[in-house]
């Protein structure tokens, strides 16, 4: 609070590194010694440390861009499937058994495709207004689609070719100075970021919108394209990153950049950024991304170890190497990813650093900026027409204002579709049967999702979760040996267990819901495929497998005769899950709808300060509607398993994707406050049908798979616009307004 | 109104002092409220009007000084606290949740219920009635909050204050984002208020809103206490050379300036 009085302000802080950087180096120092103690073999010699600088470069260039995006309270998602797909597009250009032209033509292809994702982002998330991490998350799971649909999940390689184009390749090979180009090009990147960033107004303008946007606004900031900006930044590095990858590999997999995100994101928050806006620099990203991809290195390679085997009854010591398997890296990067994210608010913050120096020597404690007691936020105040339309509509009319109006009338197209398109196997009973089973497990995580989604939070984790559960109790049936309740409750156990960390970071530590259950996606997913190896488990008593199963098998097995006539057909196509998942929506949507308890989530939703000041515990409500999400999930995960008679470590990808495209769909609002259980089945019946049309083989054709995905977050996309643009902001009833006022020549009087 | 100044006061504030860091937000004020009296409460921008109101509700805890309602001694840790002794604050953003509509809003997490089930008759029925007591212009309990005005939205909010049976309502800032028409309204729903005497604390900008209702106006200068007046007995003008130029050291109560006034005519 002291200010001096001198007329020269002293010397000027720090712009392109500072104290945290140092702390990076030394950090990286000693994880390196300890790397080479471990494992001497790998970490001793001088190309372990050219390794480490080439294989991070890539994953530095991307941190340059997303230090941008961060700095401007964004997020971007979509940089792990922009540095595959620009591989991807590249080898179609390139390759001699595509389009086989130069390099030049494929380097442009690959610039315009980088600049075509980040204009979609940044225009997605600007000026219409999405969430950053929904919209990029979306382009994400688009990407990867289009990735593995292009490639049809095969490896695209073109080393003969490529000899003929060797200034381009050589990028990515040992220069003459005797280390990689590729460490030079990032060096490079890095420079040009960190002078924009640091000494730029371009920079400048990107510290004021992450700080306050609203004021940057007022400044005169053009802070959309600032953001806008800054996604182009983002996608251009991935483009860079994925040439690099290209250069050296001469080709590319379709498994390239999976989960880079993850890497880089949790590379620019440890380089010292704020995951809420305003603080951020490029070097510090940089040695970040060394450190982030130290500790990979280190994870992956494995020490080794001395094993004794017994031969022939002697004892023989073996050298070995002890590595983690699959699943375990991403698990730790996950991990640090949400430990990064905590040092901002709880050590920079509240000055932790300060306060033990000031200990130490004796002195009082640094003051700490008051946290800021109650906030004034603007009132909330959305939909305001969309609402007036529903209290003032009439007969069919209030059918339609109803916010679950869109997903019901869908479900019900859509299945005249399947009519329409198949009437041979639409009518069929165990289509009808098949289409229930997948429509379960989506309909379970759907109506978990509606409740955390109504409180005003998300979990970005369900799939991951579903997985998790599913590997704990498939682990337990055949390692453990446990009997088949035994291992559904340490499934649904585990699942609750992971709900309650979603809970504790996003209430507790008042980390960013999406930060929290997106640490939790990857850990959970992680330690799913650690536990099984990355195998597929199967095998295992058959009366675990009866809660997948129709009643029909279920009255089989206990040789009770099945019943004829109308109870024998229900009993051939009802199954257990559907009748579980029946009774979970009925609770869920009598508490959320006629409960106090689903008022309170509806109140915290909309405006959580309000709730707090009417002695509503938000925190408690929150926390219990995470776990329920995470219970829903891992129920799913059970029955999946059950089902399927086997644990995959793939089961329930893309379906955080589904299930909230199916609560938005269903009337539930990306912002907090909207949601109903009957909405969220209705959402949950449209993306089971649009599913089951895609892939509907109709006169010889069947869309794969990753087309599908593709199609689903096209959806998601829409339905998060639909319900800010229409029923939010009523975009339909400005324009008609609109139109009405052109046409008529006297203006309407305004009702005041 | 010089009548109203005898009796128990409702409200008495006696030497509150509080610090932010090494900010000193208020230094040793006084407040007194009397049952159904309207105070105005004004001065400048981080004069400290919010940091006040704010410790005699609890949301903020005072460094030194006593709070006294109905003469005795109180200590509010939270606003919960506050609000079973009957002191109700109207946030300037009105605190409301824009996705329910108006009768779940007045019975914001206290709904009554029936069984485990939200009793949804008697909630709307109970809160047509507050509005009907109120005299506000609500169209309709089932009206979803965010469709309504400002103006409404902030009748809402007095509606919801009023079903607690408050002894004392603050309002912060409650002008400020109101048209002229609705700020007409808030001021005849505050005289309606004071007929059933229920004591007000209006921080306002707005010195004509104060004067057309209140009965006192208080005067707080970088923290500090510099004077109050009865509204019958000032004008504008006096008023805001208090805020322009007036000191702790010269601060008149109320009874003071009225009584120098006197002496002087």
């Amino acid at each position: 609070m002291t200010t001096t009085t001198v007329s020269t302000p002293g010397r000027r802080p720090m712009q392109f590194a500072g104290g945290w950087e140092v702390g990076l180096l030394v950090m990286m120092a000693l994880l390196y010694i300890a790397g080479a103690f471990l494992n001497p073999r790998f970490f001793g010699s001088t190309d372990a440390l050219q390794a480490l600088l080439r294989d991070s470069a890539r994953y530095g260039v991307m941190a340059v861009g997303m230090t941008f995006v961060i700095a401007n309270k964004d997020l971007d998602l979509s940089v792990g499937s922009t540095f595959g797909l620009v591989g991807v597009v590249f080898a179609y250009v390139f390759d001699p058994a595509h389009f086989d032209m130069g390099v030049m033509p494929a380097i442009i292809a690959c610039f315009a495709l980088g600049t075509l994702i980040g204009l979609i982002n940044g225009t997605l998330v600007t000026i219409l207004g999405v969430p950053a991490f929904i919209a990029t998350l979306t382009m994400l799971f688009i990407g990867r689609g289009f990735v593995l649909g292009l490639t049809g999940g095969q490896s695209i390689l073109y080393p003969i070719k490529a000899r003929d184009f060797t200034w381009f390749f050589q990028l990515g090979e040992t220069n003459a100075l005797g280390f990689n180009n590729q460490i030079v090009i990032a060096l490079v990147v890095v420079a040009v970021g960190a002078v924009i960033l640091a000494k730029t107004r371009w920079g400048y303008e990107t510290f004021a919108t992450g700080g306050n946007e609203q004021a940057a606004i007022y400044a005169g900031i053009p802070t959309r394209w600032v953001r806008v900006r800054a996604y182009l930044f983002s996608s251009w590095c991935a483009t860079i990153a994925g040439l690099m990858a290209v250069a050296q590999d001469k080709g590319t997999s379709p498994q390239t950049g999976l989960m880079a995100e993850l890497i880089v994101i949790a590379s620019v928050i440890i380089g010292g950024a704020s995951i809420l806006g305003g603080r951020g620099r490029v070097i510090g990203s940089y040695l970040g991304a060394l450190l982030v991809f130290l500790i990979n290195k280190v994870l992956r390679e494995g020490w080794p170890v001395v094993r004794t085997v017994e031969i022939n009854g002697q004892e023989v010591q073996v050298q070995a190497v002890f590595t983690l398997p699959a699943g375990a890296v991403p698990a730790f990067i996950g991990i640090l990813l949400i430990i990064a994210v905590l040092i901002e608010p709880y050590i920079i913050r509240r000055r932790i650093p300060a306060r033990i120096v000031a200990w130490l020597k004796g002195r009082p404690p640094p003051v700490v900026a008051d946290a800021g007691g109650v906030a004034i936020v603007g009132a909330q105040t959305k939909g305001a027409m969309a609402s007036d339309m529903a209290y003032n509509a009439k007969g069919f009319g209030k059918f339609l204002a109803r916010r679950d109006a869109l997903a019901i009338i869908l479900a019900a197209l859509l299945w005249l579709v399947g009519l329409i398109l198949r009437p041979d196997y639409w009518w069929y009973l165990p289509n009808s049967f098949a289409l229930l089973l997948n429509y379960t497990e989506l309909a379970l995580i759907a109506v978990g999702l509606t409740y955390v989604i109504a409180a005003g939070d998300i979990d970005l984790s369900v799939g991951a979760v579903l997985a998790l559960a599913g590997s704990a109790a498939a682990y337990s049936l055949k390692v453990l040996g446990l009997d088949p309740v035994s291992a559904m409750l340490v499934g649904l156990g585990v699942g609750l267990a992971a709900g309650a960390v979603n809970g504790f970071l996003a209430v507790v530590l008042n980390l960013p819901a999406f930060i929290a259950t997106l640490g939790m996606f990857y850990i959970a997913r992680g330690v799913a495929s650690w536990l099984v190896s990355g195998q597929q488990l199967t095998g295992w008593d058959e009366s675990y497998n009866l809660i997948g199963r129709k009643i029909d098998d279920i009255l089989a097995y206990l040789d009770i005769p099945n019943p004829t006539g109308f109870i024998g057909a229900i009993t051939d196509v009802m199954s257990i899950q559907t009748v579980w998942m029946i009774l979970v929506a009925v609770i869920a949507g009598t508490v959320l709808g006629l409960m106090p308890y689903g008022q309170r989530i509806y109140a915290t939703g909309g405006n959580r300060r309000a709730a707090d000041y009417a002695g509503i515990n938000t925190k408690w409500i929150r926390f219990t509607a995470l776990l329920f999400c995470a219970l829903c999930a891992a129920m799913a995960g059970l029955i999946n398993i059950a089902y399927f008679r086997s644990f995959n470590p793939v089961a329930g990808q893309f379906r955080e994707l589904d299930g909230i495209a199916a609560v938005i769909i269903g009337g539930g609002s990306i912002f907090g406050g909207y949601g109903t259980v009957i909405g969220a089945l209705a959402g949950a019946a449209v993306i089971t049908l649009i599913r089951a049309l895609l892939q509907l083989n109709v006169e010889g054709f069947t869309m794969p798979q990753h087309w599908v995905n593709v199609f689903v977050g096209g959806i998601l996309i829409v339905a998060v616009l639909v319900d800010i643009w229409v029923r939010q902001n009523n975009a339909l009833g400005l324009l008609r307004a609109r139109f009405r006022r052109s046409s008529s020549p006297t203006p309407e009087t305004v009702n005041v | 109104m010089s009548d109203l100044a005898h009796g128990t006061p409702l409200i008495e504030m006696k030497g509150i002092t509080k610090s932010f860091g090494a900010v000193n937000a208020l230094i040793d004020v006084d407040l007194v409220l009397y049952p159904g009296e309207i105070l105005g409460l004004v001065g400048d921008n981080s004069a400290g009007k919010s940091t006040l109101m704010k410790i005699l509700t609890g949301a903020y805890h005072r460094d030194s000084g006593q709070v006294l309602v109905d003469g005795k001694p109180t200590n509010f840790r939270s606003p919960h606290e506050s609000r079973d002794a009957g002191i109700e604050m109207i946030y300037q953003d009105f605190a409301l949740c824009g996705n329910m509509d108006v009768g779940q809003n007045i019975f914001l997490g206290r709904w009554p219920r029936r069984g485990p089930f939200v009793d949804r008759r008697r909630m709307y029925r109970d809160a047509d009635e507050v509005l009907q007591r109120l005299k506000v212009d609500v169209n309709s309990v089932y009206q979803r909050v965010e469709s309504l005005s400002g103006g409404r939205q902030q009748s809402v909010a007095i509606a919801r204050a009023i079903s607690f049976e408050p002894r004392v309502v603050i309002l912060d800032e409650p002008t400020a984002n109101l048209s002229v028409m609705a700020t007409e309204r808030l001021l005849e729903t505050m005289l309606e208020l004071k007929k059933h005497n229920v004591a007000q604390i209006i921080i306002s900008h707005r010195l004509q809103d104060i004067f057309a209702v209140g009965d006192r106006v208080m005067v707080l200068k970088r923290g500090e206490n510099v004077g109050d007046r009865f509204i019958a007995h000032t004008t504008e003008q006096e008023v805001l050379q208090v805020i322009v130029s007036g000191t702790h050291d010269t601060a008149l109560t109320a009874d003071q300036a009225l009584a120098e006034a006197a002496a002087v005519t």
